[in-house]
């Protein structure tokens, strides 16, 4: 393991969309990201047992951490997005662990991985690499004031529940501004 | 300049409670990840956007205010959501590239 104190950059940065599509067949959700044209929503299409239909087109991004230093890469090419807890919930665990953190002036943010069709709940990204994303977003303000923790998005009910919101932005054509996100779930 | 400063001097309408904070450059978009990928702590971001989600945006980089510019309207609960994590967002009826000139002659420039 290297003894290098990472000084993390964001490099191979790619803006594209994050893709959601739902099975109106069995119900699931599955995303991807993709930096080619996508499709409208509302598209719809069979592949196997599934009839995906688009449910939204996220505009978004993707990176991967260099460090300064070493040149160490770590590929975040797994993480859907970045989530924030929007306190649904008061007895949310991810709600009881944000105001613990927010009293410490620490803000909770929570990564996400894609969503399969195997699967309700989002991949998730190890923890050592969120630490290291943590670090990233640490290094760039002035700890004393506040800090970030990111933390991996593992509820065991997925998003059935959660009203939490992507950091990413929807409705970019729409005429009038979104100010009311429908959830894709 | 501070972000308190910076209203005195250029008439930015203050929406939320915030922490006067030094203020660095200048960053301009209207995409979250835009700003998530390029925005630097301290920067003013200059935005159209109003969705709530610009707050954690925001202090994810740790930006040192936003300001919703050509007069667009800024919905309560962002307004709410920005006093809780005491970012400023202030508000300019001016068009951006007319308040970017603006906070240049005060010499904040892109950092």
């Amino acid at each position: 393991m290297s003894d290098c104190q990472h000084q993390w950059d964001m490099a191979n940065i790619q803006f594209g969309f994050v893709v959601f599509e739902k099975c109106f067949h069995c119900n699931c959700v599955r995303t991807y990201f993709t930096r080619e044209g996508v499709g409208i929503i509302g598209d719809e299409y069979r592949e196997d047992d599934h009839f995906w239909q688009r449910v939204e087109n996220a505009q978004s991004f993707r990176f991967d951490l260099r460090c300064s230093g070493c040149g160490a890469l770590e590929p975040f090419d797994d993480m859907m997005g970045l989530f924030y807890c929007t306190s649904c919930q008061p007895e949310c665990r991810v709600e009881k662990l944000r105001k613990q953190l927010e009293a410490k002036r620490t803000y909770l943010v929570l990564a996400c991985g894609f969503l399969r069709e195997i699967a309700p709940i989002p991949g998730r990204i190890s923890r050592r690499k969120l630490e290291e994303l943590s670090r990233y977003f640490n290094q760039r303000r002035d700890t004393t004031r506040s800090r970030i923790e990111v933390a991996a998005f593992d509820l065991e009910t997925g998003f059935a529940q959660c009203q939490g919101e992507f950091l990413h932005d929807v409705g970019m054509l729409s005429p009038e501004p979104v100010t009311d996100r429908k959830s894709p779930f | 300049m501070t972000t308190q400063e910076l209203i005195e001097k250029t008439g930015l309408r203050p929406l939320s409670k915030f922490e006067n904070r030094n203020v660095e450059g200048v960053y301009i978009s209207d995409m979250v990840s835009d700003v998530m990928a390029g925005a630097k702590s301290g920067n003013l971001w200059l935005t159209v956007q109003t969705h709530k989600s610009i707050v954690p945006a925001a202090n994810l980089v740790d930006v040192a205010a936003i300001i919703i510019t050509g007069g667009k309207q800024v919905p309560v609960e962002t307004v709410e959501l920005a006093s809780k994590y005491n970012i400023a967002i202030l508000s300019s009826d001016l068009p951006t590239f007319q308040l970017v000139g603006k906070l240049y002659e005060f010499g904040i420039g892109a950092k």
